[in-house]
Formats: C-alpha cells, sequence, structure tokens
C-alpha cells in the first residue's frame, strides 16, 4: 500500500522540473533571445523603442513576472521585425527621394 | 509623445518629393541641392543658410540678434584657446597636428584620408594629436572638445567650407554613404534627416522651426539653450536620430563621419559661422 503511493509522490516531484522545462521561463527566453537577435539584424536601422520592451522583459524575467517579460518581448519582436523590414526597403527606396540621384 | 507622432505622421503625409534629378557626381548633386532650397526659399540671400531657421524665421532671428552681444559660447571659446595653446606633457602643442598649426582650416573639414581610407573630422583629429602625442583622447560630443573646436572654429570665421571628394573609389564611397544616411528613413516614425530638412524646411515641427540641408554644419559646434552648453555636430545628428525612435550611432563612428562628409560637402562654398547659438 505505502509504496505505491510514494512511487506516485516522487514521480510527482519529478514532474515538476520536468514541467519547467516548457514552462514561462522557457518561452520567455526563446521570444526574447529571437527579438534581441532580430533587433541585432536591423543594423544602423535599430529602433529606440525596442531596446527600451528588450529592456523592460528582462527586468520582468528578473523579478519573476513571466507573463509580463513574454509580452515585453512579443512586442520587441514585432517591432525589432518592422525595423528589419524599414532597412530593406531603405535600402532602394532612399534613391528615389534623393536629389541628384 | 503620442502627440509627437501625429504631427510627424502628418508633416509625412505632406511631403512634396523633390523631383528625382539625374545627378552623377557630388559637385552635381551639390549643385542641384543648393538650386532645390533657392527655389524653394528664392527671397533668402544664399551665404544667409548659414543662419539655418534664423534665416527663415523672423521671430526667430530678432531673439537671436539680441543675444549677439553676449554670446553665451564666449568663454568656452577663451577655454578652448588655452586648450588649444597649453603644452602636452611631451611639449608639443596641438598646433604641431594642424596645418598651419590649426589656425584658420577649420573650412577643411572633414577630409578623405586616401591613405587611412576615411573620413577625418575635426573632432577626430583633436582626439588623434592627443593620442599621438601621449594623451588620454577626449569625450566627443561636449566639454573639452567641443570648446577646443570652437576655438578653431572661430579662427575660420567667413572662409569659405572647401569639401573636397578626391577622386578615388573609398572617397566617393564615404560620401554616397554619407548621402544614403542622409535620405534613408529610421526609427519607428519612418522619417529620414531629408523629410525634415529637405522636404519641410521653414515649417514648424511642435515647437521647432525646420531649417534647410544646405548651411546645417557651418555653425557647429553649437550652443544650444536646450544644452545649456557648446555641443559638437555629432551630438546633434544623435539627438536627431532620437527624435524619430531611431538609435544615434555612436559619435565619431564611421557612419556619422561619413554622414558630416556628405553634409558638409552640401554646404561647400558657405562661410563658417561656429560656434553659433541655436534654441
Ligand atoms: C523629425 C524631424 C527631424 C529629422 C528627421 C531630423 N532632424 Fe535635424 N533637426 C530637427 C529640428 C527640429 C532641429 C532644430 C531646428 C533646426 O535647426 O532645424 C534640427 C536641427 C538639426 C541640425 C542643426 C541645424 C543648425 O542650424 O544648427 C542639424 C545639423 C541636423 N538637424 C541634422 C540632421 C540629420 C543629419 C538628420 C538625420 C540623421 C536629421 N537632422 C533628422 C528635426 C529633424
Amino acid at each position: 500500500m505505502k509504496k505505491p503511493l510514494l512511487a506516485i509522490g516522487i514521480s510527482l516531484a519529478l514532474s515538476v522540473p520536468l514541467a519547467a522545462q516548457a514552462g514561462p521561463k522557457e518561452d520567455f527566453q526563446e521570444v526574447y533571445s529571437k527579438a534581441q537577435s532580430t533587433h541585432q539584424d536591423a543594423g544602423t536601422f535599430q529602433w529606440t523603442i525596442t531596446g527600451d520592451r528588450l529592456k523592460a522583459a528582462k527586468s520582468a524575467a528578473d523579478n519573476g513576472d513571466y507573463e509580463k517579460a513574454i509580452a515585453m518581448a512579443d512586442e520587441a519582436l514585432k517591432l525589432a521585425e518592422e525595423s528589419v523590414a524599414q532597412r530593406k526597403q531603405q535600402k532602394e527606396a532612399w534613391r528615389h527621394v534623393a536629389i541628384g540621384n | 509623445m503620442l502627440k509627437a507622432k501625429v504631427i510627424l505622421v502628418a508633416l509625412g503625409a505632406a511631403l512634396a518629393v523633390p523631383q528625382a534629378l539625374a545627378g552623377a557626381t557630388p559637385e552635381e548633386d551639390r549643385k542641384e541641392t543648393v538650386e532645390y532650397f533657392k527655389q524653394m526659399f528664392p527671397d533668402v540671400p544664399f551665404e544667409e543658410f548659414v543662419n539655418g531657421q534664423y534665416a527663415l524665421n523672423d521671430d526667430r532671428r530678432k531673439q537671436w540678434e539680441s543675444m549677439q552681444d553676449f554670446p553665451p559660447y564666449e568663454f568656452a571659446v577663451a577655454e578652448g584657446q588655452e586648450m588649444f595653446e597649453t603644452p602636452f606633457a611631451n611639449g608639443k602643442t596641438y598646433a604641431s597636428c594642424f596645418e598651419n598649426g590649426g589656425i584658420g582650416i577649420r573650412q577643411n573639414y572633414p577630409y578623405f584620408d586616401t591613405e587611412k581610407n576615411e573620413v577625418i573630422t575635426l573632432e577626430l583629429a583633436i582626439n588623434r594629436c592627443r593620442e599621438a602625442n601621449g594623451e588620454e583622447p577626449l569625450k566627443w560630443k561636449k566639454g573639452a572638445i567641443a570648446s577646443i573646436s570652437a576655438y578653431m572654429a572661430s579662427t575660420s570665421q567667413g572662409k569659405p567650407i572647401n569639401i573636397k571628394v578626391p577622386d578615388d573609389p573609398d572617397a566617393l564611397a564615404a560620401y554616397q554613404d554619407g548621402k544614403e544616411f542622409y535620405y534613408s528613413r529610421r526609427g519607428q516614425l519612418n522619417f529620414s534627416c531629408a523629410s525634415c530638412h529637405v522636404q519641410n524646411p521653414g515649417k514648424w515641427i511642435r515647437a521647432d522651426f525646420l531649417s534647410p540641408t544646405v548651411g546645417q554644419p557651418a555653425n557647429f559646434p553649437v550652443h544650444r539653450a536646450k544644452w545649456g552648453e557648446l555641443g559638437t555636430l555629432h551630438r546633434r545628428f544623435a539627438g536627431c536620430n532620437n527624435n524619430v525612435r531611431a538609435d544615434p550611432l555612436p559619435a565619431q563612428s564611421e557612419e556619422y563621419r561619413n554622414l558630416e562628409y556628405f553634409l558638409t560637402y552640401m554646404s561647400n562654398g558657405l562661410p563658417v559661422v561656429g560656434p553659433a547659438t541655436r534654441p
């Protein structure tokens, strides 16, 4: 009687760290690092607001507030993607407005 | 914040795209640019463009003229002169690093160094001079470097800006790079330098009155009321980038030096009037 209970108890205890592996912290780290690398891809076209969101995401994560951290990192990623698109678009677009081209 | 964005978007919508004219050389670019602004402001004498917004707005100009008796940068210029003339620990001075002992040469900066393959701004030359003489470099945007640069500019007052793009593919590439920077939209607000200073000079943007491209660098370093002190051109670049929520680049980065190269070339022939004051 006692042994199976113990076994269940152990497996429950073990399942906590297992569950955490796919938990909010990991979710956060995934978006955050994607946002960071996309921000880098913007090169000289980085937006200040992307950096602000990244900082906010990081500090929320440091405080254990992963819900907010993920929301901020998501926003940062979206902004970073827009800045990368701007960079690509401007590669040619500037020529159409420059005087003397 | 939101208000600023709305105003900016409204301005953006009103942009008259300048006619894309075929220009191949920097000199053709410059002539077309000058022509563009002369047509935009037919009543403004060309030399007046060095006074930026004051050339275009009478009220601003009156406020500015009333400040000219006691310019707030006078003390900094005197300090700059003293630093300029004080020997380094090795006994040499700044004069040893510059043509003509550094006097009356501001109009030739920035220039393209065909050996080092890069644009040399006056501030970069000042710090390289220090380092060559065993001194620590100065911070780039304000303080001592702005004072020394202001003193050097003051010895060039009235001399026509004389930037050269030598017949060298790297020099031309640096110029083109600066031009691309000037016309590329940046930041969350999606504005290029040209959106404001080519397409909208003479217009208000919130409490500021926009100056035209031509003449812009002639008055640097500048004493701004907002700063309460002198600042360098790259400090201004950073501020203008920031205003459209684009991350500024480091002062004296290759990008900003190339930008300065292009921008100053556009002002060739106009007199050096730095240091000066701005709001
Ligand atoms: C959103 C509009 C805006 C954009 C975009 C912008 N600026 Fe400005 N800039 C201003 C305003 C406003 C001032 C202060 C009023 C004036 O002198 O035009 C100013 C001032 C300046 C000055 C000083 C002019 C003087 O007479 O002292 C320089 C130089 C300058 N800008 C360069 C740039 C460059 C280079 C860029 C692109 C990196 C840029 N600006 C982008 C709005 C803008």
